[in-house]
Formats: structure tokens, sequence, C-alpha cells
């Protein structure tokens, strides 16, 4: 039993840890990138700020001065220290609900990027401090996973997580494959693994298929792979199993409840191949999850957060 | 007052700061006037001199990184946007004696009792008006009274199940109470962060003063509001109410309800049905039985309190009469505390209880009796004037400390509304050593106890000590820059380790 308004304020923490989490490494990719004076790093700031929704070709702008705003911009709500400051604000809302261990790690971290220093940081080591941000954001995970309860406190920040995660991925995934699943704009090598590092899936990816680093094996891995935790059937997978978890103890007559949704729309995933894919494209694909994301997360609110008081009123 | 000519001879040292701690007129509660060490203060005397300055600096940063990383901390109202700070937090406990604590504690009790049938009084039959021991237009004319609460049964007689009185030490040396704090007393949540934080600080000198613990307080503060309901439900349903976030102590509320395990809810998780409260979780609507209020009366229904507020919950206080919900504090305490029946609490406490009051009040002018105001009007320069109604430090002039036009304008606004002005002398608060800017000066304390009352009354050994951190300030709010720091309540007050020398500077 939590309070619905609690639940909201989990989700969304849940929501904005991985927001924030993505930007940084989308930053750090693209700064990286650009290192060498390459086709290919253009390509890259391309992406990265595509896949954020800010679709300008980069020209004109420098990609530090494009990272530092993804990162610091507050008057920017969708940047990194907006993102953060947003999850420390619902922690606090919930901070009855959550672990002192997990509290500290949020708090901290919200410090750094807010100090009135962290632009001179971000200038002075853009590469650290994301990296810094990114490991704060780890051990925050990684505290909030060790310290409290696996109960419907912590279903429901995995839950704001895993639904962050897929339309993040996806949308990533959009912006390179949508119009060609095979080559497409992305012919290069540099820029292929710009995209693998954008999903933090170097390393795994390498383990699969090794070097030969092939753009149908990109959207099968991030589409399709069981056991990585950043592809889009992993994190539907985990949607379904929480919200199963926390129907169980909710009865409600809804027929379309956001569990039946994400179930459809996991097996959907499970049945799906890149053979498929490829001869249709992945555009239809990705724009369903980012749909069926965006109806179980309204049939969530409709569930747990915003039923109508009609329905819940004792006999 | 008999000032003490303090020469340089007389003044006490500390080796770590080369510098001398130059107590004033006031009491100090670690030297004597005669410059030795108070008994019970030996152990942390000897503790601080083995500490250098940059040692203690150290320790001090450690402990306000600790509070801003737990998120410690009070929002500040400004004009532009609202900050959080955390409360300036001093490193060196106050340390009371047993004793002295013994006394604090039955005068507490004693104070707490005669309030809490006092408020029965008042919102029953109202003998104590009929037989004009106190006012009756002080009473019924405060605005703090709640005609709603007329005639409605409270368990136990417990208006205040929280209370949290400000005593000040005079000069000399006694114990006094300056006022009461009966409606949302906050403050408990710094006293048990401050002993965390002392218990890390001084482990050593902790462990050998033998300090009583302060840490059941969240589960006695449980039990005392179960015991609120324990008529008519078996396992209670309790929860704490807060304004919000952007509330100054939504920290300690939300604090509370994390050491208790009940949920904190705002207004808005709350629905009235039938005269019953519930709160709107995730499995839909769960009936409350006791709702810690952390929201002020006026907020706490629209319907029967102001129209215009959203913190509490449409219908709550028809419940509440109903007896389907009990909130406690219960609304309207805060006639208890009103400045000006503060005057009346001892006549109150022999009314009563027929006993005389343990813990003296201050002298206390009322504006509202023409001579009395007369008084106060031509020695304003002396005494202390606080409006009725404010609380945190505001509508307050400090007398001797104000200028010639500050006190003039005073004047004027206590003529056009005497009712709303009481004075007092101004009192020397004692002082305790405190680290300020690496060096150890005397600054000026209080001491905020906390006493529980539902079936039983408890008052927790311990305290919020609250500092004044400017130097000579005799305010202590933090919403007026003060700070706070650990107070120490001695087991036993027998020396640990041999007798006779206790007072021998180390």
């Amino acid at each position: 039993m939590m309070l619905a308004r609690v639940a909201d304020s989990l989700y969304w923490l849940g929501r904005y840890i991985e927001r924030a989490e993505h930007l940084s490494r989308l930053s750090t990719v693209m700064l990286n990138a650009t290192l060498d004076q390459t086709d290919a790093g253009a390509q890259a700031v391309w992406i990265a700020l595509a896949a954020v929704g800010e679709p300008g070709d980069g020209a004109g702008v420098g990609s530090f001065e494009a990272a530092q705003a993804l990162v610091l911009d507050r008057s920017d709500p969708n940047s990194v220290v907006s993102s953060l400051a947003r999850a420390r604000e619902n922690a606090r809302q919930v901070r009855d609900q959550i672990t002192t261990e997990t509290w500290e790690r949020l708090n901290l971290l919200y410090l750094k990027v807010t100090d009135p220093d962290a632009t001179k940081d971000f200038a002075a080591g853009s590469d650290i401090f994301l990296h810094d941000v990114i490991a704060d954001l780890h051990l925050f995970k990684g505290a909030a996973d060790t310290t409290m309860s696996h109960g419907e406190s912590w279903r429901f920040m995995m839950l704001g997580i895993y639904m962050e995660r897929a339309q993040l991925v996806s949308r990533l995934l959009e912006v390179c494959f949508a119009e060609s699943p095979t080559h497409g704009r992305l012919g290069d090598h540099v820029a292929l693994v710009s995209v693998l590092r954008m999903a933090c899936a170097l390393e795994p990816y390498l383990r699969v298929y090794t070097a030969e680093i092939e753009p149908r094996h990109i959207l099968e891995f991030l589409v399709f792979d069981e056991d990585f935790p950043r592809s889009i059937r992993f994190a539907t997978a985990q949607i379904e199993q929480h919200l199963s978890a926390m129907v169980r103890s909710v009865s409600t007559n809804e027929r379309a409840g956001p569990e039946r949704l994400a179930g459809r729309l996991k097996a959907r995933l499970q049945f799906a191949d890149v053979d498929e894919l490829e001869a249709v494209g992945a555009g239809p694909l990705l724009t369903t999850v980012v749909n069926e994301c965006a109806r179980i997360h309204e049939a969530i609110y409709e569930t747990f957060v915003a039923y109508p008081l009609e329905t819940r009123l004792p006999a | 007052m008999a000032a003490k000519t303090q020469t340089l001879a007389d003044t006490p040292t500390l080796p770590m700061t080369e510098a001398a701690y130059l107590p004033g007129v006031a009491y100090d509660e670690m030297f004597t006037p005669e410059g030795d060490v108070r008994q019970h203060y030996d152990p942390l005397h000897g503790r601080m001199s083995t500490l250098g300055a940059e040692e203690l600096a150290a320790r001090q940063r450690t402990l306000e990184r600790s509070f801003l990383l737990q998120g410690i901390t009070f929002t500040v109202y400004g004009a532009e946007n609202t900050t959080e700070r955390i409360i300036p937090t001093d490193l060196f406990p106050r340390i009371i004696p047993a004793a002295e604590w013994a006394r604090i504690e039955t005068g507490l009790t004693q104070r707490l009792r005669a309030l809490n049938l006092f408020l029965a009084d008042i919102y029953g039959d109202q003998q104590i008006l009929m037989d004009g021991v106190v006012p009756r237009e002080l009473v019924l004319g405060a605005p703090s009274f709640r005609r709603e609460m007329q005639h409605l049964y409270v368990p136990h007689k417990a208006y205040a199940n929280v209370c949290g009185s400000d005593l000040i030490r005079c000069q000399d040396g006694q114990f006094a109470v300056l006022e009461d704090n009966l409606r949302v007393p906050s403050g408990v949540s710094y006293m048990l962060a401050n002993r965390d934080a002392a218990k890390r600080t001084f482990p050593g000198t902790y462990r050998a003063a033998g300090v009583r613990p302060v840490e059941r307080y969240p589960d006695l503060l449980l039990s005392t509001l179960k015991s609120m309901a324990a008529d008519w439900r078996a396992d209670p349903q309790v929860v704490v109410l807060t304004p919000g976030v952007y509330n100054s102590a939504y920290y300690e509320h939300a604090y509370l309800a994390r050491l208790m395990g009940v949920p904190l809810v705002e207004g808005r998780d709350l629905v009235v049905h039938e005269n019953m409260v519930y709160m709107r979780t995730t499995t839909g609507l769960r009936r409350i039985d006791v709702i810690y209020r952390r929201v002020d009366d006026d907020f706490i229904d629209p319907l029967t309190f102001r129209r215009d507020s959203s913190l509490g919950a449409a219908g709550l206080f028809n419940a509440y009469r109903a007896g389907n919900v009990v909130i406690c504090n219960a609304p309207g305490t805060g006639v208890a505390d009103d400045k000006a029946v503060y005057a009346y609490v001892p006549d109150i406490i022999r009314y009563y209880l027929g006993e005389d009051p343990i813990l003296p009040n201050i002298e206390t002018f009322l504006c509202r009796e023409p001579r009395q105001l007369s008084h106060v009007l031509a020695n304003l320069d002396k005494l202390v004037v606080k409006a009725v109604g404010a609380s945190g430090g505001y509508g307050m002039l400090v007398g001797p400390h104000a200028s010639q036009k500050e006190r003039d304008d005073f004047a004027l606004a206590i003529k056009a509304d005497p009712e709303n002005y009481i004075a007092q002398p101004t009192i020397q608060l004692s002082t305790a050593p405190c680290l300020v800017d690496g060096r150890i000066e005397p600054r000026h304390v209080d001491l905020r106890p906390f006493i529980l009352s539902g079936e039983k009354t408890i008052v927790t050994p311990g305290a919020l000590t609250r500092v004044a951190l400017k130097r000579g300030s005799l305010v202590v709010n933090s919403s007026q820059g003060g700070g706070s720091k650990d107070t120490w309540v001695l087991a036993d007050d027998a020396p640990s380790n041999g007798a006779g020398h206790g007072s021998a500077r180390p």
C-alpha cells in the first residue's frame, strides 16, 4: 500500500534519473567523436542532438557548446541538470519512502551539478565531469537496489527507469535506422561505434558479434537481445514484470490494464525478428514501441494514480 | 543586574585557541563566575583542550557536510527564489546535569498537565473563566480560540500531544519558561540529527559522560499518537500531514514519518467520505485513524476554517467532530500558548493542580492593561516587546538593542493596538561555548525540550539547544539566523572517575 501521489513521484524519479544518464552519455560520446576532425564526428553530433529532439544540424554550434547546454543549461527543462533537479524534487517528495543511502547518492550528485563552480569544472574536464555524473547515477541505482525493499516503492521507480529507457533507445534507433535499416546515413565505422556507445552497448555487443560492426547487428542487438539491459526487448520485459507484480494487489475491472498493454508489447518484440525488420524497415516497429509506451504510461495513471474516486469508495 | 567586572586574570582560557574565552554578565554554561570549569563540563573541556584549531575546523566542516548531504535543511523564503540552507550547527554539546534535568522534567510535566486541563475546561464548561482567574475576553477573543472545538471530546484530555516549550537559564542559573509551543512545534529532527553528529564528533567524551539517549523519540511519538485512538481501533492507521515540500519544516515532517514508518500525506492525498477520512493509495482508498498534523489550524479544513486553503481536506473537521479520526495536536491548542495567556500560566497551574509552579515564568507586562501599558511605554529601552500573534522572532522589539526611531515606531504600533502586545524584561540568556570563525566564544542559548502527552506524559531526556550566533544577540530563532547544538542530559551526576578535583582546570 502506498499513496498514489508517492507512486507518481517515484515513477518520475526513475524517469528523470534515466534521462539524466542517457543525456550524459550522449554528451560524452558526442564530445569524444568530435576530437577527430572527421565526418563521422559531425554525424555523431547530429545523431545525439536528433535523439534528444533537437534536430538542428549542429552547424554553427560547436559540439562543446552543444554538450555544455545539454548538461548544464538550467533554463532547458530537458538538460541533465534540470533532470537531476526534478529527480531530486521528486525524491524529496517521497523522502520517507527511499532509504537514506539512496537519497544521499542523489543529493550529492544534485549538489555537484548545481554547484556554482560546475560550469568551470565542466570546461576544465568535461570528460571527467560526465564520467562522474554517470558513475554517481550507477551508485544511485546500486544503492536503491541493495538498500530499498523490492516492494511497491522500488517497483514504481524501476518502472519509470525502464519506461524512459525503452523510449530513449527507440528514439535513438529511429534517428539512425528508421529510414534505412541496413546502411542509410551510417556507413561509417566510427559513426556506428558512436551509436553503440550512446546506448552503452559497445562492449556487450563485441562479445556477441565481435568487432564486425554492422548496422543490421546493431539493430538486432539493441531491439531484440534478451539479456542486454538497454535493449528494447529487455526494457519492455521489465516493464511487464513490474506491472504484473503491482497489479496483483489492485482489484480493478479495467480490461486494458497497463500490464496487458505491456504484455502485448513484450510479445510483439518476442516474436519479431531482424529479417522482418529489414523487409519493412525498422520505422514501424520503433514507432509502435514509442506509441505503446505512451499508452502504458496513460494506463499506469488510470490504474494507480488518477483513478476516479467513485470506483474505489467503500461499499 | 549585578554586573561583575571582568578582569583579564578572571578570564578562563581554552588552550587550543590562545584567545581567552570571555563570558559576559550572563550565566555561562561551562565556566563559573570565578573562571572554573563546572564539574559536569570537565570531560568535554578536557577534550576541547586537546584538539587544535585546525582539527576543530575540520570536524566542523565534516559536520556541516553531513547535514547538507542528508538534506537536513530548512527553506529560506526570499524575494526571488527560495533556497535550502542547513541550520548552522555547532560542534560542542551543551551539557545539563541530571539533578537540573529532573527539575525541568517535573516542571514541564506539571505545566503541560495544567495547560491540557485548561484547554479541556475552556472548550468545555469554562469554569476558570467563570471563576475570573483568566479574563474571559482574553481567551474567547484570542485569534487562536476555536469555537468549533467547543464540547468536543478529546481522549485523555490530551489537546497538546506534542509540546515544545522554550526555556531559558537566567543570570541566577535558574531555568524559566519563555514560551510554550502547543501548536506544531518543530525542531525535534534537529535534536536527533545533532545527537547523531555529536556521537561521531566526540565519541569518547560522549561514552564517558553517560548521556541519556534520545533515539526513542519516534517510537514514543507513535505510541502517543496511537494512544489517542486506542478507544476505538485496535491497530490505528497513523499518518503525518504536511503542507508539502515547500514548507520550511518539510525535512522534519518527512524525517518523522520515515522514522515512525507511517505515510507522509498532503491535503491532496486525503478524501473525506461520509465523515471518514481516507488517503488515496495505489490500491484504492485507505481509512485513516490518527493524523499528526503539521499544518496550522487555519489550513486544516477549508469548509470549517480558511476557504482559500488547499493544504488540508474538505470535511476533515466534521470527521473529527464525528469521532472518526483524531487530529493531533487538537485544533485550538494555540489559545494556551498565546503570549498574553502565558502571563496567567502560573495561576492556571495553581487553579487546576493546587500546586505552585516548579518552573517560573518570565515577568510579563500585558499592554492591554492600562497601567502596565504606561510602564511598558516608559521603559521601552529596557524591555523586549512581542506581538501576541507573531512567532519565529518576527514582530519583536529588543529594546536595549534598538534605535530610538525603532522604539518610537514600535510605541506607535503598541498604542494603536495594545491588546496585541506584551513586554518582558531583557533577560540575559545563558551562554555556552561555540565555535565561531575558528575561535571558541560564548554565545547565548535557549533550550527547547519536547514533551509528549497522550495516555501518558513523557519528557524526552534531551532538547534542542538553539544558539544566537551573532555576538551579543539574544535572538535564537532559525528564521533569524540562529543555530543549534546537541544537548546532553546526564544520567548520573556522580563523577565517574574519582571525586574532589572535578573543577580543576587541566
